[in-house]
């Protein structure tokens, strides 16, 4: 029982771990979902500033507003237009949200668990507590 | 003979941690494996959801080089057959090496209650 119990921490702190790493993801796919808002045929041709590194920007113009190029993972990117892209992004937050969900249930499980053997680690160690006071008494 | 026993249970202990050290590494290797696949699975759908026509880029470096859909396809296909045998292969490599620590715990064991009589009859 003491063995399990670090066990169960352990456990528990891994389904935090993951939750916040799906959060930050599911905030990034939101971001770039919003981006998308912007790029609009009113944008076409103007001028914008395209960062090179993060403090140098050259200037560019607004050549194609209707595709963007999604990174899809393991290197492959894939062409898409803007609803398309729209539909790709909240398709992967709801994917995101649906994996949290399932994470938020098995550590509920394992948070109940967790209260149970503390439960009971308690009351051993508080018979045993009263076996050792008895013949004292 | 308590010498000897002492130095065989001292040896046995050795190989045991060394084959806990192996466990762990397969063990991170098969999740990382694990990850693999399902960012590859995910890759997957989302190019059987592409329209015929549309254009897929493969980044290879700092570039992006315009790929064939179907090539692509297949490739994802291809390298997630290779990630789930390689899991597969993995999953062996772990039960084997599991075998092996449990023989090992035995050992120790029965080592161990060699040492406790023969230091009871000292």
């Amino acid at each position: 029982m003491n063995i399990y119990f670090p066990f169960l921490f352990q456990e528990l702190s891994v389904f935090q771990d993951s939750i916040q790493t799906l959060q930050i993801a599911k905030s990034k796919f939101v971001e770039s979902g919003e981006s998308l808002e912007k790029i609009t045929p009113a944008i076409k041709g103007k001028t914008i500033l395209v960062p090179l590194t993060g403090s140098m920007y050259v200037p560019g113009t607004v050549a194609d507003v209707d595709n963007v190029v999604i990174d899809i993972g393991t290197g492959y990117y894939a062409q898409k237009d803007i609803d398309g892209g729209k539909d790709y992004f909240k398709r992967k937050v709801e994917f995101v949200a649906e994996q949290m969900e399932k994470i938020n249930l098995l550590g509920m499980e394992k948070s109940k668990l967790r209260q149970a053997v503390g439960m009971i680690m308690e009351m051993k160690f508080q018979s045993e507590l009263q076996a050792q006071k008895a013949p004292a008494s | 003979m308590t010498d000897e026993i002492q130095k065989k249970f001292q040896k046995e202990l050795e190989l045991y941690n060394g084959v806990q050290k192996d466990i762990k590494k397969a063990i991170g290797l098969k999740q990382q494996l694990d990850s693999q696949l399902n960012e590859n699975k995910a890759v997957k759908e989302e190019l059987a959801l592409l329209k015929k026509d549309s254009e897929v880029y493969k980044l290879i470096g700092p570039v992006l080089v315009k790929q064939d859909l179907d090539e692509a396809r297949t490739n994802v296909s291809k390298r997630m057959e290779y990630i789930s045998k390689e899991i597969k292969r993995t999953d062996d490599h772990i039960s084997a090496l599991e075998n092996k620590q449990e023989a090992l715990q035995e050992n120790l064991n029965k080592l161990r209650n060699d040492l406790g009589k023969l230091k009871l009859k000292a």
